[in-house]
Formats: C-alpha cells, structure tokens, sequence
C-alpha cells in the first residue's frame, strides 16, 4: 500500500472521479466550519484569521449545503465515469500499480460501469435525501440549526464515504484492497442505516445489520486470510493462475466457501439475508434504495471478480467448480425472496425480499457462467460475455425502478411513514404522477415490457438459455444443460412475483386513504425530480436501451 | 402508422388531464371522448381504404403464406437484432379492420362512461396495442404488445368494473403473464437452437421450413416441448378448459367496452398466436398433438355450454359462450384441412363482431336494468323492444342461424370435421343442436313471457323502464349490420382466408384437400 505515496500525475489522471469523490468529502467536512475564527500567534496579541471555529459565516450555516455539495460531487463523479465509458473504445484497460509492480487498481470499461452504477445511485438518493432529513427552522444563532447542520454533515459524508469504498472495491485487483473498500463501504451503510435512531425500528435495523454484516465480514476476512497461506498473494491474477494449477486442494476450497459467504450478505442471498428485511423497513428509504442496488452490486461485483477471474476453469476443462452449489443457492434465493414477499404487509420488506428475489436471478445467471463451456457451447468466451453484460445491464437499470420504488415510499414517509401497504392507499387519488411512477416502477420489477426491468430480464434468460443450450442441435430438451431449468424457474418466479407487485398498484389505485391521509403530500421538490428521473431512466431504457447494451458487452469483454 | 398513433394519442391525453382535480377532469370528458371517437374512425377509415385498394392497391386475395404486405422495417435495438418490423397478411388484415372497426362501436356503446378523460384515451391504448400485436412480424415487439394489451385491460377491470373487480383483474393479469412469461422462454430457447439467429418471424418460419425439409428439425423432442410451451401462452389467452377459469371472472367485472374488445379482439390474439408461431414453426409437433388439441377443443365446447346451461348470470353466460366458441377454432385447427383453418380464421372474425354485440347488450342491460340476472329480464320485450330485439340477434347470431356470419364459420368446419374425424363429428353437433335450442327456449320464456302483469323487475326499485338510448342503439344497428353483411357475403374477407390457409398448408407440407 505504499504506492499510493508514488502515484504519478498519470495515475491521479486516471483516478479523477476517485479524487472527486475525496476533494468533496473534505469539502463537506470543512466547509460547513468556516468561520471568523482566529489564531493567536503563541506569546504574543496578534490574532491571524485561518477560518475555522468562531462565528459560522451564514451562508456555510445553511443546512441544506451539505447535501448540495454531495449532489454536486455524486454528479461530477458520475458525468467522468459517464465519459469514460461513453468515449473509451479500449477493452484494455490502465493498471495502477505499486512501486514494487503489484497492481493495485484497474481501469477499464467493467469497473468504470460499476462505478457509475454506484454514483448513479448515490446521486439520485442524494437528490432525494435533500427533502428527507428534517431541516430546523432557520434563526442564526440557534443551536438547532448548528445542530441540523451537523446532522446533514454527517449523512452526506457517510454517503461519499460509501461512495468512495465501492469505488474502490470497483477498481480493486487485489482482493486485500477490495476488502478494504467493501468495510468502508459496509461501515458507512451501517451507519447510514442506523441514521435515525430516535426510531425504534431505526436502531434495531441498524444493529441487526452491523452484526450480520460483520460476521459475515470477519468470515470473509478469516477465507482471506486462508486464501494468502494458500497462494502466498492476494493478487487475481496470481490467485487465479495458481487456481488452475492447484484448485481442488481443501484449503482453496474452505477458503473460497469463506469469501463467498462475506459477498453473498451483501447481495442478501439466502440463507445470508435475515437482516435485510429488518435493515430496509428501519432505514430511510433513499439509503434502503442504495442498499437494494449499489451495495448489492458492489456484492455481485465481488463475486464475478472471484469466481469469474479465479475459478473458472480454462477454456477445455469443462464447469466449474461451484456450479452446482450456485445453482441450489440461486434456487432456493429466488423462490424463498418471492414467496417471503407475498405475505409481507409492510412495503418496504416487500421490496427487500423482492431484491432477495432479484438476487436471485442474478445467481442464476452466474451459475449459467459457470456451465459456460459444458460441451454444446461453441463460442464459450462469447456466451460468457452475454451473461456477464445481461448482469451489468441488469444493474444498471436495477438503479432506476428499484431506487424509484423506495423513492416513493420516501415521499410518504415524509409524511408519516410507509410501514404498512395501507399507507399507499389512494395513492392513486391524491397523488396521480407518483402513482402512475410507482407503477412504472412496479410492473418493471415483475419484468412487463416495455419496461427496462424487461429488457434486463429477456437479457439474463436469453444469456441462460444460450448456454444451456448451446448453438448445436438438441434432440431433447433434457439434453441442455440443466441451467435451462433455472430459467424456467425464473420465469415462473416473475408470475408468482406478479401478485405482490399489482397488489401495490391495487391498493394506491382503488383503496380508500387512511383516515386523516387525504388530500396531496407533502412537497418536496428534489425527491419528485429524483423519481422523475427514475421513472425516465426506467421508460428509456426499456424503449432504447441498445447503447447501454454496447456498453456493457464492451465492460463484459474487458473483465476477461 | 395505426399502431403508433392511438397509443401516443392516449399517452398524450392521459398526461394532459392527469394533473388535474377530479371536477375540472371532468369537463375534459366529452373533448377527450370525441377525440378518441375523431381518430378511432380515422384508423377504421384507413383500414378499410387499404382493404378496399384505395391505399397501397394490394390485390388482397393473393397473399400466399408468409408474405407480407405493407412491409416496413426499422431497426430498433440494433445491439440484440431487434427491428421494427410491421406488416399484413391475409391472416392478421382481418383481425386489424376488426379492432378498428370495434374500436369506435366500442367507444359509441359505452358513450357515457364515468371518467371518460381516463377510459377513452385507455380503450385507444388498447386498441393501438392490439393492432401491434397483430401487425408484428418481429418477436420482441410482438411480446412488448401481447404484454401491453394487459395493462388498459387490467386497469379499465380495476377502475370500471363491478363488485370484484380487483379479484377479477388480478387474475386475468396473472393468469395471462404467466401462460406469456413460459411462452417467452420457449421462444428464447427457439430463438437459440436456430441456425441463424433472428427474431424475425418471416426468416424463422422459412429456416425452420428449410431445416424441417432435412430431416426433423431439433428432433421432434426438441420441437415437442417447445410447440406446449408456446401453445400453452395462447391457449390461456385463448382461452380453452382448463385454463378458462379467469375469462367469466374478467368478463363479469370488467366495464361494457372493455368486455367488447376483449371478447371481440383479445381473445382472437390467442388463436392468431397459435397460427403465426407454433403452427407455423412447428408442424411436425402439431401432427403429432393434433388428437390432443381436438380433444381440448371438444371439452372447451362441451364444458363451456354445459356450465353456460347453468348460469342465472347473463354476462357469465356470454362469457362461457365465448369459451364454447373458442374450442370451435381449436376443433378448426385440429381438423388438418385447409377448410378448417379457413372456418377457424372465420370464426375468430365472425365471433369477433357477434360477441361484442352480446356484450353490449349486456352492459345496456345492465345500465338500465341494474342487474344481470337472467331472472330480472320478464317481459323485456315489452317493456323494452329495442334492447329485446338486439339481445335476440345477438343470440340467434351466436348459435349460427343461417345468413349470419356465425354460421358460415360453422358450417365449414363441420364439413372439415367430417373429412378427418367421421362419426366424432356427432359430439360437437349434437352439442351446438342441444344448446341452441336450449338457448332459445330460454330466451323465449324469459324474454317474452312473464310479462303480462307487465310488472316491470324488482331491481329497478319501481323506476320506470327505460329502453336503450342513442349511441347504444347506433352501436348495436351496426353490429347487426355487419353480422348479416358477413353472413350473406362472407367472401370479402373469407377469400384471402381460405387463400392464407390454402399456401400455408402447402408451405408447411400439411398435404390437405
């Protein structure tokens, strides 16, 4: 890690958006203490302003800049990666490396299109956390504004800390780096999660989530641990190059389980998932958002990087070694999270065990990976970019309908919670564009075209069925592989998934508002503009989604 | 041009009243209705100008099997090889002039519907959607439409409908989504197993002509499973036993309009998906299922008229009419003769303009009687004629009385019938025999008798009785006119039919006459 004190003016280059991320968190934690402040040189009366303490200047005093800087650095951040993955044509990639030659970060179309799901996330919950957290009256000179200041400060930096772990967990190629990320990154959300804990939902959410978070961290660290006595190096690529010689061996093997388990908490894979519920329902919605799509692609992140650069097996030897574990695993995730899901009466543990669900299919996917050069296959690599970038798609617009999703329930909670499906009723009345949004949102997580959440569906289960099925001709359909079994099992999931999701849209459209919940809600321009731009994004991509396709081949095509 | 601009009409309206309070939505209604009304007959206007050659001069009763007329094509995602691909042929032309031609009548007979600035820009949507699905000639966008019809569907149950409405629009959503999601994966993995992949359907069914020719395509494992799972999408839409079970449910609760085009249209969008994919891919599978999709068909007739016997329900005894019907074009279709198909493809077209009518006669019954019971109606004749008069055509329509256009279509397919099933030709009709005259005798006693104490029915709480209004009666005369204008002259559409089927049989090597 002594590299980073080497980094030359090409590398700082490279890592613009990473630097951005850092420049506004220092911003945020710096300028809301500006001040006219002085400093008394020692042994004498001359007082030097520097700036800082004294009387808060009243514009750095406002309440709302925290959130505007963390808007404004998400944004900036955002629009680089946006630009990167837009003009560059290189599959290649930049390496930064250590003094000593060990890579440390890589910079390619895959990570860059990580990074942006990350900040795209965190933008847009940014955008809508500017409504959400309570704002005191403005008197200068009282404590509270001081206070809410304070409050605001801190919510926005765990926000860019966040961002910045999962940065690096994007970039990582070590799998030491990439678990420092991931615990910066965890640590924050923990928080984040906790953030109201005048609630009791709150901090029980909170430390539910810490707990299992860091069990499941200190599993993943003691496999890490397992993983260096085994190869003697963190790096992928030597990981992966003595994987290939030595993969079978029991220690490799515990190792893997290990790792696996600290990645699959954060994509609340079952049996993984207990906390999520508890931790979505007590978090503000805009952070249970983040938690449904960045933190949980920062998981899958993880575990294409191990077992898609690790384990997999070369291109003649057949699947992988984990096929079949995967396979149950995204099984019983997807089954279990959709049946959890139709009995849960509050919305916000509804789209928790929806995302169980979702984890699932995206396990199903990878599993899919793993039968990659089963024998029909003629073009292995090839339909492994396929299911590769049918998930990053999958991700990408996951951002858009799920966040939107835990955006609306936000604006009622504004109001007076979103704990029960009651709470959505007459949505449809009082508020018609937020319905018709909710029910954008809705039917594109069930996968109704011509939605986004179709279009990545139809991409992870034509990804399955290529390589179940690989290009030759079949003379049974018990002669595909039997990941073509788990698409059939995904299609059926999104039918049984269909009730609970048309259950939200009944009841915002045709049930009576509960008493003393009539009339419009509360205002709250930017969370409306954060929705807005979900229910755009999921709309558009659905419609005209082929450039966002190009890209993720292309990220596909650079993870090999 | 005719998918495309209802839908982005309707979006464009619904956006416009959205923002508003209920009570100045409300004075949009009559502006909104009459623009739905403006440019639904401008589609049927256009459609039938295309048909009758004045647009695009296409000698219609020439198109041989998979060619295309008013082809266009646009690429749409250009990274999945998805295109904009749209065009007729002598199998979907009919079924879009039908759409827009019920598409006003619909809009006509349900002229005073609460919330019009709502419903009308939906019942354009869904007829935009339906044109879609029928005009389609790529996969993808035929699944975007198959999926979009639900949505108006599913919200004119849930906002217009009756008592259990909820109950009855989630399971038409669910019991539909669930048939198309498995049909998907069967044309995911269809599209996979191809030589060259395309979601094209004119290149699919030509591949598959010419890797069928040598030898079996896939193995007929292969093309076995994949010809259930795409059939059993359309059977659900369709719907026959046992997968009917959500179609009365709809049909009760869901608003006049919308029962029309689903009765009239959506239904149809079943039996044409089994002609333009599995049939069409797969007709290797379909001989070898032949027997068992004869024997769905006969079971839908029979079950449907049994419990249609039973009903105290009028609308439920339309809808299980409708069922009854359905298993017709199944029996059609498994009859393997050229007839057949044609005599299937009629009675999606000739159920399509009878159904509607019967359903709009319920929803003038019920406007004006408040209440379906069969019971309620003593008398009607008297109390109302013009409503008794529509009801009994309608029905008489229905059972295939002569010089209607339902009884063409019957007639075909019995004779087809007999060519390849013999003496099974007594169950189906013996059923159609029994039923209409049970219907008739039915109708008889209730219609007409009972009425001498000419005391009008309890649930109109001792209202006077009313007749059906204008637009009601406008939209029903002209129903009628088009049942009687098919079943005298039903060449005009029964030729490029009889054409579509003739080629079809020959291209897929189905041997036939």
């Amino acid at each position: 890690m002594a590299a980073i004190g080497g980094m030359s003016a090409e590398d700082l280059k490279l890592l613009a958006p990473e630097l951005t991320v850092f420049v506004g968190l220092l911003l945020i934690m710096i300028v809301p203490n500006l001040g006219n402040g002085t400093f008394r040189i020692p042994g004498t009366s001359i007082r030097l302003p520097w700036f800082l303490g004294g009387t808060r200047y009243k514009f750095v005093s406002s309440p709302r800049l925290p959130g505007l800087l963390a808007v404004l650095t998400m944004a900036v951040a955002l629009f680089q990666v946006v630009a990167y993955l837009i003009n560059s044509n290189g599959l290649d990639g930049d390496v930064v490396s250590s003094n000593s030659g060990i890579e440390i970060f890589k910079i390619n179309m895959f990570s860059r299109i990580f990074e942006a799901i990350f900040f795209a996330a965190l933008l847009l919950a940014a955008i809508a956390s500017l409504d959400r957290l309570p704002i005191g009256p403005q008197k200068s000179d009282d404590i509270d504004v001081l206070f809410n200041n304070r409050r605001q400060a801190d919510f926005y930096i765990l926000m860019l800390t966040s961002a910045l772990g999962m940065s690096v967990v994007a970039l990582a190629q070590d799998m030491f780096v990439l678990f420092v990320g991931l615990e910066l990154a965890s640590f924050s959300t923990y928080v984040l999660v906790a953030f109201h804990k005048e609630t009791r939902a709150g901090s029980e959410g909170g430390a539910k989530y810490f707990i299992v978070g860091s069990v499941a961290s200190a599993v993943g660290l003691y496999g890490l641990s397992m993983l260096y006595l085994w190869a003697g190096s963190l790096q992928f690529e030597v990981l992966a190059v003595k994987w290939a010689d030595d993969g079978g061996s029991a220690l490799s093997m515990m190792a893997l389980g290990f790792v696996l388990v600290g990645f699959a908490f954060k994509i609340s894979a079952v049996p993984f998932h207990f906390a999520a519920p508890d931790a979505y329902s007590g978090a503000n919605s805009p952070v249970a958002g983040v938690l449904a799509t960045a933190s949980k692609a920062m998981g899958m992140l993880g575990l294409m990087r191990v077992l898609l650069i690790v384990t997999i097996p070369e291109a003649s030897g057949g699947s992988a070694i984990w096929i079949g574990l995967l396979g149950v695993l995204a099984a019983i995730t997807m089954t279990w999270g959709n049946i959890a899901a139709l009995g849960s009466e509050n919305p916000k543990r509804m789209l928790a065990y929806s995302s169980v669900a979702h984890a699932g299919y995206m396990l199903a996917a990878l599993t899919a990976i793993g039968a990659w050069n089963w024998g029909l296959a003629e073009d292995a690599e090839g339909a492994m970019d396929v299911v590769v970038a049918a998930l990053l798609f999958h991700m990408f617009v996951l951002v858009f309908f799920k966040l939107g999703a835990f955006l609306v329930l936000g604006v009622l909670e504004m109001e007076g919670g979103a704990s029960r499906l009651s709470s959505l009723a007459g949505l449809g009345k009082r508020e018609p564009l937020l319905a018709v949004g909710m029910f954008l949102f809705m039917i594109s997580l069930a996968g109704v075209p011509p939605m986004a959440g179709f279009l990545s569906k139809l991409l992870v289960i034509m990804g399955i069925v290529e390589v179940a099925t690989g290009t030759g001709s079949l003379s049974s359909i018990g002669d595909a592989h039997w990941v073509w079994w788990l698409a059939l099992l995904m299609v059926l999931n999104s039918a049984i998934s269909m009730f609970y999701y048309l259950r939200i849209s009944v009841v915002m459209y045709f049930h009576e508002p509960e008493e003393g919940r009539e009339g419009p809600l509360a205002s709250g321009k930017s969370i409306r503009v954060a929705i807005a731009l979900c229910a755009i994004g999921t709309v558009a991509f659905g419609l005209v989604g082929g450039e966002l396709v190009e890209i993720c081949r292309d990220a596909a095509q650079s993870l090999r | 041009m005719l998918v495309i601009l209802p839908i982005l009409a309707s979006i464009f309206l619904l956006i416009l009243t959205s923002r508003l309070n209920p009570v100045a939505r409300a004075k949009f209604d009559a502006p909104v209705r009459m623009a739905a009304l403006l440019l639904s007959l401008g589609m049927f206007t256009l459609a039938t100008l295309m048909f009758l050659g004045q647009i695009g001069g296409v000698d219609w009763n020439n198109i041989t099997f998979n060619t295309f007329e008013f082809q266009e094509s646009y690429v749409w995602i250009e990274q999945l090889g998805i295109t904009w691909t749209v065009g007729v042929d002598g199998l979907s032309f009919p079924m879009v002039w039908l759409t827009t031609l019920l598409l006003p009548i619909a809009i006509v007979a349900t002229w005073n519907e609460k919330s019009g600035a709502t419903y009308f820009p939906l019942m354009l949507m869904l007829g935009g959607a339906l044109i879609g699905v029928f005009v389609a000639l790529d996969m993808f966008m035929f699944y975007v439409f198959w999926e979009l019809t639900l949505i108006p569907m599913f919200f004119m149950i849930l906002k217009w409908g009756g008592k259990d409405r909820k109950y009855a629009s989630q399971k038409f959503f669910i019991y539909t989504f669930t048939a198309s999601v498995i049909m998907l994966l069967g044309l995911l993995t269809m599209y996979f197993l191809m030589d060259t992949q395309t979601f094209n359907m004119q290149d699919m069914i030509v591949q598959a002509k010419g890797e069928n020719a040598n030898g079996v395509w896939l193995g007929l494992e292969v093309q076995k499973v994949l010809f259930i799972m795409l059939m059993l999408g359309f059977l659900v839409k369709l719907p026959a036993a046992p997968f009917h079970t959500w179609l009365p449910d709809a049909h009760v609760q869901a608003p006049t309009g919308g029962s029309m085009m689903l009765a009239g249209v959506m239904l149809k969008m079943g039996a044409y998906g089994m002609f333009r994919l599995p049939i069409s891919l797969f007709p290797h599978a379909l001989q070898e299922f032949q027997f068992i999709i004869m024997m769905i068909g006969l079971v839908s007739l029979v079950w449907g008229a049994i419990v249609c016997l039973g009903q105290t329900n009028l609308k439920k005894m339309v809808a299980y009419s409708s069922v009854s019907h359905m298993g017709v074009i199944l029996l059609g279709i498994a009859s393997m003769q050229p007839l057949g198909w044609a005599a299937a493809l009629f009675m999606m077209f000739a159920h399509g303009i009878i159904s509607p009518m019967l359903f709009a006669v319920c929803g003038a019954f019920k406007h004006h009687y408040h209440s379906m019971e069969i019971g309620a109606m003593r008398g009607m004749a008297r109390h109302s004629p013009w409503l008794a008069t529509s009801m009994m055509f309608g029905w008489m329509a229905s059972l295939g009385l002569p010089l209607l256009a339902g009884f063409v279509a019957e007639l075909m397919l019995m004779v087809a019938y007999w060519y390849e099933y013999g003496w099974w030709i007594i169950f189906p009709g013996l059923v159609l025999a029994i039923t209409a005259a049970y219907y008739l005798w039915s109708m008889q006693r209730t219609i007409f008798e009972g009425g001498e104490e000419t005391q009008p029915p309890k649930s109109l709480h001792g209202e006077p009785v009313p007749d059906i209004d204008n637009p009601e009666k406008l939209a029903m005369l002209l129903l009628a006119a088009f049942t009687i204008l098919f079943g005298i002259m039903p060449w005009i559409f029964l030729d490029m039919m009889d054409m579509w089927t003739r080629s079809a049989m020959q291209f897929l090597g189905l041997g036939g006459d």
